[in-house]
């Protein structure tokens, strides 16, 4: 199952790049991401500043206008956890807003289940 | 025969010379003794006195001969001696000058690569000084010609063999990066296996530039080849992700320009040698600052450390590696540094040529400045740009739309039969709507329980409860594709591309948030159940 997904990720060696994701992604051991799902939707507060890296730049740049972490990561052709480690050290200087994850509920409720039910018995 | 034969013509008159006293005295006696004694021994006297006469005369000439041979002896043999003298001088000038002319004349074309015999038809036949060379001679250099040459070769090999080897490990780490970042992009969305992976990823870069690093000391040239120009900014991160504490390095104002795609390798390489350096001899708490600035021959690059300052010997000793591995030293020199890497960048420094200088830093360490020649430097765009927009930090927003134009078209491509597919799953999906909206809540939290439907049929989730930023946008964009292209990146799918082939953003997002929310859609339920699984990891 997974094979054809990684044929579909495959990247294409002519936009290859020198620089590793480590070195994007900054400090390995400090690297508390926050909670950010892959719909959260991202806004930026203010214009990017000369000083933060190219990659926060561009986010603040793409997400003038909200976009969604999943997009974010389509867009920069990166991997869901470095924009996520990204968006954190932005999210600590205060300069992007997110929409707070969704709390998943412990248990599901009960007409939830009874929906289930439902559609098993008109199968 | 003419030295003989001078002395031999002034020869009667010393002889005459030397007869006539002997014999004058020996007849004056004789006379004498005659006179004076009486009368009956006269005679016996006379005949014994002209005997005495003759016999002396005899000797005076033998003596004078004699005299004479010593004389000629003498002066025979001093000659002798100084000629002998002078060959030994002259002798000992050709060792001289063969020591230090014809061997190294011999070596110097020896290492050209011609062949013992070719040298020594060249450098001793050809030079009139050295034709008349002696046999003895001539076989010692020949020897030592060939023995530099089996040297040489033996060395050559060696090198052969290390560069060899150094290449077969590049290849390795080279597939392994691709592999990784591979893996990288598949778990994604797994903040644990990624650190890893990344740890992986790190270790292996180091490897990498080990390798390369015998590469070059063994004479190659960096193998790796990027095929269009790279920016100077990734190039110095490309430099950063090769040394064990990148984390420390900070990139300051680095002048926007891209490094053409042969000089990639090699720059890349001596930054990270001289990254390598700077992190390594400067305390660990402190930072390492870079700087890239245009200047009259190039570009400068700066790397400066608040490490313990060097001292002069040091410097000194330092820029004397450099400039041996600039000049071509050979590998002997390298075993007794620890410095590596100065022997590494001067090396490529000679290749490329490349300036390197090692100054007092303002921090108190080291700064090193390379020079990048104008030649390496493009400053047309960069169509390898790394993540595309790394390279400019301009907040204007017609720089990402060019720079994301490969980007954007790729995902579209691997977007593409996903939202084409989904568009005509969308009459079932509407005619029995009870079925897809289960799943979509057993799947997703009981917060967005109210599920819609767009008029393009695409499914719409709407939050219950608060609704900040932004959530408000995503309806407006669903129902009305066109309102996507206002996002300030939509405008870059231009006139040139495909419209209804490519949907704007905020449809394939929709797309996208349905696939995450497990609703079925015809062509892929693996991929469903898939993302489903992934999700499931995530959280």
């Amino acid at each position: 199952m997974s094979s054809p997904r990684r044929e579909r990720r495959k990247a294409d060696p002519a936009l290859s790049d020198p620089e590793r994701l480590y070195v994007i992604t900054g400090d390995p051991d400090g690297s508390e991401r926050a909670a950010l799902d892959l719909v959260t939707m991202i806004v930026s507060k203010s214009e990017p500043s000369p000083t933060v890296q190219p990659e926060q730049a561009v986010i603040l740049r793409l997400c003038q206008a909200p976009l969604s972490v999943a997009e974010l990561s389509a867009y920069l052709s990166l991997p869901f956890s470095v924009v996520t480690s990204l968006l954190t050290e932005l999210l600590a200087t205060g300069l992007i807003e997110s929409r707070a994850p969704i709390v998943r509920a412990t248990l599901p409720d009960r007409s939830l289940l009874e929906a289930v039910m439902h559609g098993l018995q008109k199968l | 025969m003419a030295r003989v034969e001078s002395p031999q013509a002034g020869r009667e008159a010393p002889v005459a010379r030397a007869l006539l006293l002997p014999v004058v005295v020996m007849a004056g006696a004789t006379a004498a003794a005659a006179a004076l004694v009486a009368e009956p021994a006269r005679i016996p006297v006379v005949w014994c006195g002209a005997f005495a006469t003759v016999v002396v005369a005899a000797l005076a000439v033998e003596i004078a001969r004699r005299g004479r041979t010593i004389r000629r002896r003498t002066t025979e043999y001093q000659q002798r001696v100084t000629a002998l003298e002078r060959r030994i001088a002259e002798h000992d000038e050709e060792t001289v000058r063969i020591g230090k002319e014809l061997l190294p004349s011999a070596i110097h074309r020896l290492r050209v690569g011609n062949s013992p015999d070719e040298v020594l038809r060249d450098v001793v036949d050809s030079d009139p000084v050295y034709r008349h060379l002696p046999d003895a001679q001539r076989s010692l250099v020949y020897t030592v010609l060939d023995i530099i040459d089996n040297e040489e070769a033996t060395r050559d090999s060696a090198q052969r063999a290390f560069v060899n080897v150094a290449r077969r490990v590049q290849a390795i780490v080279h597939r392994q990066a691709s592999e990784l970042r591979e893996m990288e992009e598949h778990h994604g969305r797994n903040p644990d296996v990624f650190d890893d992976l990344l740890r992986i990823d790190h270790g292996t870069a180091l490897i990498g530039r080990l390798a390369d690093s015998i590469a070059v000391l063994g004479g190659a040239r960096p193998s790796r080849q990027w095929p269009k120009p790279v920016p100077l900014f990734s190039v110095l991160r490309g430099a950063m992700s090769r040394i064990l504490e990148y984390p420390r390095v900070d990139l300051h104002s680095i002048a926007k320009v891209a490094i053409i795609g042969t000089a990639v390798e090699p720059l890349i390489h001596a930054c990270a040698e001289l990254l390598d350096n700077a992190t390594r001899y400067s305390p660990p708490q402190t930072r390492v600052h870079v700087t890239a600035v245009e200047v009259q021959t190039g570009i400068a690059i700066e790397i400066e450390d608040g490490g313990v300052s060097l001292s002069e010997e040091a410097r000194a000793r330092a820029e004397n590696m450099l400039a041996r591995a600039q000049a071509g030293s050979s590998m002997n020199d390298l075993g007794e540094s620890p410095r590596l890497g100065m022997a590494v960048v001067g090396r490529l420094a000679r290749m490329y040529d490349l300036q390197v200088s090692l100054r007092q830093s303002a921090y108190g360490g080291v700064r090193a400045v390379l020079i990048v020649p104008r030649a390496m430097i493009t400053t047309g765009p960069a169509p390898g740009i790394a993540h595309g927009i790394g390279a400019t930090s301009r907040p204007t927003a017609d720089i990402d739309l060019a720079d994301m134009k490969h980007v954007v078209p790729a995902r579209g491509r691997r977007r593409k039969p996903s939202p084409v597919a989904a568009r005509p799953a969308t009459g079932p999906v509407t005619a029995e709507q009870p079925r897809p909206v289960t799943p979509a809540v057993a799947m997703e939290d009981d917060l967005p329980v109210v599920t819609e439907w767009t008029a393009g049929g695409l499914p719409q989730r709407r939050s219950r409860g608060r609704a900040p930023l932004g959530s408000h946008n995503l309806p407006a964009q669903a129902a009305d594709p066109t309102a996507g292209r206002t996002n300030g990146h939509g405008h870059s799918y231009g006139p040139g591309q495909d419209n209804s082939k490519e949907p704007p953003p905020g449809i394939w997002l929709e797309a996208f948030t349905k696939a995450a929310n497990g609703v079925p859609h015809e062509p892929g339920p693996d991929e469903d159940s898939d993302d489903a699984w992934d999700k499931g990891d995530l959280q």
